[in-house]
């Protein structure tokens, strides 16, 4: 290779997906070249070989180009694979964290802040467990840190108990030198006492703000928490840092959704005004994933909510099983929708534990990542987004479809990482399309009308209450869509009429006139057939 | 932007190109090339470490270093543990948590929580008073297998590396156990087979079978009571598990247990048969003793002597789908293509048997090495 390199490599090696991206330089700018995607279980070297000679068979003077053609004029894939500089993401492994407190209403902070990094949670505290089981569970090999908090300074229910709490923990952690063990708020002014019982550890011991501490109230414990479970390459962090500058280089709002094997994201950014840097929060919830490690009676019956397909319970639980130990596997046939179900499930958990994300203005673009989405078609995958993310809005939908968000967010440069995106942005986010959630929608023959004035022609819909409308709407066009509602509706503010700019992709533009929260019918048989009515007519390459 | 070729679905059922030149043979780089994309899973695994869990109060009987032999009782179990607290100064200065505390003309003391007790674990100190777990009721944990114990922790577990080589499923239920392996259920069709409970009979008592693709909850059940020591299937139900564990759970909890019982699994939830590599090893194990440890979840057998040659390289099994359980051989990668229920995956080719190659996705294939 030369000193000045004109192609490299983005990989993203999560738990369930390994994928890799080749990106060129084509004057003066870096490209999206190609990109791969196979199980986990596959050759990461072999995925990168078959790449690189794919893109060689399919343009070999693009591939002369950004220099992967030696002198003759061949390309040894395998040398290359070898040679070519790589930018990696690599998921950390899942980690269990246990949460102590002395009470339930200390807990419940503490816990809150674990879920919102990524961390597998378990919960004990004294009040409801005595000190033999308390001990077991820390003792347990599958923890990989406690947490152990009390407020600053502690609650008056919780200071009689604080010094047996310390004393267990103390026990405990004595015999476990492996365990990495935080003290939050004023379990602080007990470190001596556990690091004097300690011996050496290989483990850490690490003192911690109190829950609340931090503006907002509990960032600084999420910070911390969140340093300490993943690494700096970790595809969710960076993902949640590479949104930041996404925000930033398209000057718009955006929130990243991405369903992973293990976890999901939720990542909000606002553009930096003035010159500052983007405002973002992320939160990683490892509750969220495609399918929990145990599918219990209450991950079922969320699936089940979304299901299109006439399983029973047990069948059901079967194939989420199965899901969880290959997740690659069995997506012929309705394994596509049991995916895309089990996403909506995991997506509705995702949504519920981030409450003030929420409570954000509504984001003009969003992003959908991750393996739950990888293999349904874009108007599907809109639909899913619609269902779950249910704010009255206009919002315009992306897919991360070669996984470079999280591999931009590797790089360390804030600036190198906004220089990347701005060369990759066109390339790296697929255009799914628009959707148009229009609130507080009533009952009726007709809530109105809706005109689309696109490059090619104008077009004049009925919105019908209740129903979906799809406006094809293809990728790169962007149209005006001007809404005349019977009644006032909320859409961004209060209105009768609105005009609405909307851009095209996969899935055309979605105006959902759907109640907004979603009401389904509570039998199972008729909400399937509504829920498989709705999808019907978007899941365009389904056998029929 | 992908690199990627989309061929159409109508050429599906068009033999590739190589199958025509390599893939019939087998051999030869081309017929491989992608083949490494396909999921590998091992046959088997070299020396494994082996977890005995162990709750606070349990009591190791064996030192990290010991040799053991398999039947050597590693640990004694309290079945009843509780918190006692003993007076200041009935443990030595130099006490620690995890160590053991036995009675030395002192009577434990009762004071806020427990009655008295004679020897237990130390768990924490507050206040100069040390609290124990301590219990009447213990059961002794046997080790199924041969091994050199690695480390001893109070409360947490024993490793012990075990002797010989393992073959790896995807989750074992029950208690470690060990056997005379025995191909079960219906003799005739190890893979496919299924365990019926009316074919069980003590004449299986000491035995592991192996079952082929499925058993249900009351054959499992039925199996333990006859005396079978573990049972070996390729897929077990949801609803099979979990009454197995009900029914486990309720065993632990009676007085008087029966003889260690695990299930191992190999592939999955549904039914499929046992693949035809980890059949084959089964088949040269046949009356050999083996060993079921639950974790790592693995059919553990010493048996230096035996020799188990690889499957070809080109040997690939379906994992789901339609053909579910057929194993062939590698033809070539197929590129992306359009299946059942409008999907678009990256395929490759396979030839069953003397058939036309077939498409199938790459994420449900996987190899054996």
């Amino acid at each position: 290779m030369t000193s000045d390199p004109r192609a490299f490599l983005a990989l993203d090696l999560g738990a369930a997906t390994s994928s890799a991206a080749l990106i060129g330089r084509i004057e003066h700018r870096w490209r999206l070249i190609g990109s791969l995607a196979v199980p986990a279980s596959s050759s990461a070297d072999g995925l990168v070989v078959e790449l690189i000679r794919r893109v060689g068979a399919a343009d070999p003077a693009l591939a002369g180009a950004i220099g992967l053609a030696g002198d003759d004029g061949t390309i040894d894939s395998v040398r290359l694979a070898a040679e070519l500089p790589r930018l990696a993401a690599r998921s950390a492994p899942p980690r269990t964290i246990l949460v102590c407190a002395v009470t339930s209403r200390a807990l419940g902070p503490l816990a809150a802040a674990a879920r919102a990094t990524g961390w597998r949670v378990r919960e004990a505290t004294l009040d409801a467990s005595d000190p033999f089981e308390l001990t077991a569970r820390l003792l347990d090999r599958d923890v990989d840190v406690v947490l152990v908090g009390a407020g600053d300074p502690p609650g008056a229910d919780e200071r009689r108990q604080l010094g047996e709490l310390a004393a267990i923990v103390t026990g405990a952690v004595s015999r476990r030198p492996d365990l990495t063990v935080i003290l939050a708020g004023a379990l602080n002014e007990h470190l001596d006492r556990i690091e004097s019982s300690s011996g050496e550890r290989t483990g850490e011991l690490l003192l911690a703000p109190a829950a609340a501490a931090g503006e907002p109230a509990g960032s600084a414990l999420r910070q911390l928490l969140d340093e300490i479970r993943g690494g700096a390459d970790d595809p969710r962090r960076a993902a949640g840092r590479a949104v930041g500058a996404l925000a930033d280089v398209l000057d718009r709002r955006v929130e990243l959704i991405e369903i992973g094997f293990d976890a999901g994201l939720r990542a909000t950014a606002s553009p930096g005004i003035g010159g500052s840097d983007a405002v973002a929060t992320v939160s990683i919830v490892a509750d969220a994933g495609l399918v929990p490690p145990e599918s219990t009676d209450a991950t079922v019956d969320r699936v089940l909510a979304w299901s299109t397909m006439p399983l029973d319970r047990h069948r059901l639980r079967d194939r989420l099983r199965e899901l969880r130990l290959w997740p690659w596997s069995g997506i012929v046939g309705d394994g596509a929708r049991l995916r895309l179900a089990a996403a909506r499930a995991a997506m509705t958990i995702l949504v519920e534990a981030t409450p003030d994300q929420s409570a954000l203005p509504a984001p003009d673009l969003v992003v959908v990542a991750g393996g739950a989405f990888a293999v349904a078609p874009g108007p599907a995958v809109a639909l899913a987004i619609a269902d779950v993310l249910r704010r009255p809005g206009a919002i315009t939908l992306a897919q991360d479809h070669a996984r470079l968000l999280g591999t931009i967010g590797v790089i360390p440069d804030a600036i190198e990482r906004r220089q990347a995106l701005i060369d990759l942005v066109d390339d790296l986010l697929t255009p799914l399309g628009s959707i148009v959630v229009p609130g507080g929608i009533r009952a009726g023959a007709s809530a109105g009308r809706l005109t689309v004035h696109a490059g090619t022609g104008s077009s004049d819909t009925n919105l019908v209450p209740g129903g979906l409308e799809v406006v094809d709407l293809p990728p790169g066009e962007t149209a005006t869509a001007e809404f005349a509602f019977r009644d006032t509706v909320r859409l961004g503010t209060r209105g009768r009429h609105f005009a609405v700019d909307v851009s095209g992709g996969l899935g055309g533009l979605l105006v959902d006139l759907r109640d907004v929260p979603l009401r389904l019918p509570e039998r199972m048989d008729r909400r399937r057939e509504l829920l498989d009515a709705w999808q019907e007519s978007l899941w365009l390459t389904r056998d029929r | 932007m992908t690199a990627t070729n989309v061929r159409r679905a109508a050429s599906a059922s068009s033999p590739p190109a190589a199958s025509a030149t390599g893939a019939g043979s087998g051999d030869g780089p081309d017929a491989l090339r992608g083949l490494d994309l396909v999921g590998c899973r091992p046959i088997l695994a070299g020396p494994t470490e082996v977890t005995f869990p162990l709750r606070p109060g349990d009591r190791a009987l064996v030192a990290a270093g010991d040799a053991i032999v398999a039947g050597t009782t590693i640990a004694e179990r309290l079945r009843d543990a509780r918190i006692v607290e003993l007076a200041p100064g009935v443990a030595s200065d130099t006490a620690a948590p995890g160590d053991r505390w036995m009675v030395a003309g002192e009577a434990a003391v009762r004071l806020r929580r427990g009655h008295g007790a004679e020897a237990g674990e130390l768990l924490y100190q507050r206040d100069g008073h040390w609290a124990l777990a301590a219990g009447e009721h213990t059961e002794p944990v046997e080790c199924p297998l041969a091994g050199v114990v690695r480390d001893v922790r109070p409360g947490i577990g024993i490793r012990v590396r075990a002797q010989g080589r393992a073959l790896l499923g995807v989750e074992a239920l029950g208690d470690p156990t060990s056997g005379r392996l025995s191909l079960g259920g219906e003799r005739s069709d190890q893979r496919h087979g299924r365990l019926r409970s009316t074919s069980l009979d003590v004449g299986l008592a000491g035995t592991i079978l192996v079952i082929g693709s499925r058993v249900d909850a009351e054959a499992l059940t039925r199996a333990r009571a006859m005396g079978v020591r573990g049972v070996v299937v390729s897929g077990l139900a949801g609803k099979e598990r979990r009454d197995f564990m009900a029914s486990e759970s309720r065993q632990r909890a009676a007085l008087h247990r029966l003889q260690p019982f695990a299930v191992l699994v190999l592939d999955g939830a549904i039914r499929r048969p046992i693949a035809g590599p980890v059949a084959a090893v089964l088949e040269r194990l046949a009356g050999a003793t083996v060993a079921i440890s639950v974790d790592p979840p693995a059919l553990i057998f010493d048996e230096p002597a035996l020799a188990i040659d690889p499957p070809p390289a080109d040997h690939v099994r379906v994992r789901t789908g339609e053909h579910a359980g057929d194993e062939g051989r590698w033809a070539g990668l197929a590129g992306v293509r359009r299946f059942a229920g409008g999907t678009f995956l990256e395929a490759g080719w396979v030839v069953f048997g003397d058939e036309a190659p077939v498409s199938i996705p790459i994420a449900d294939l996987e190899r054996f090495a």
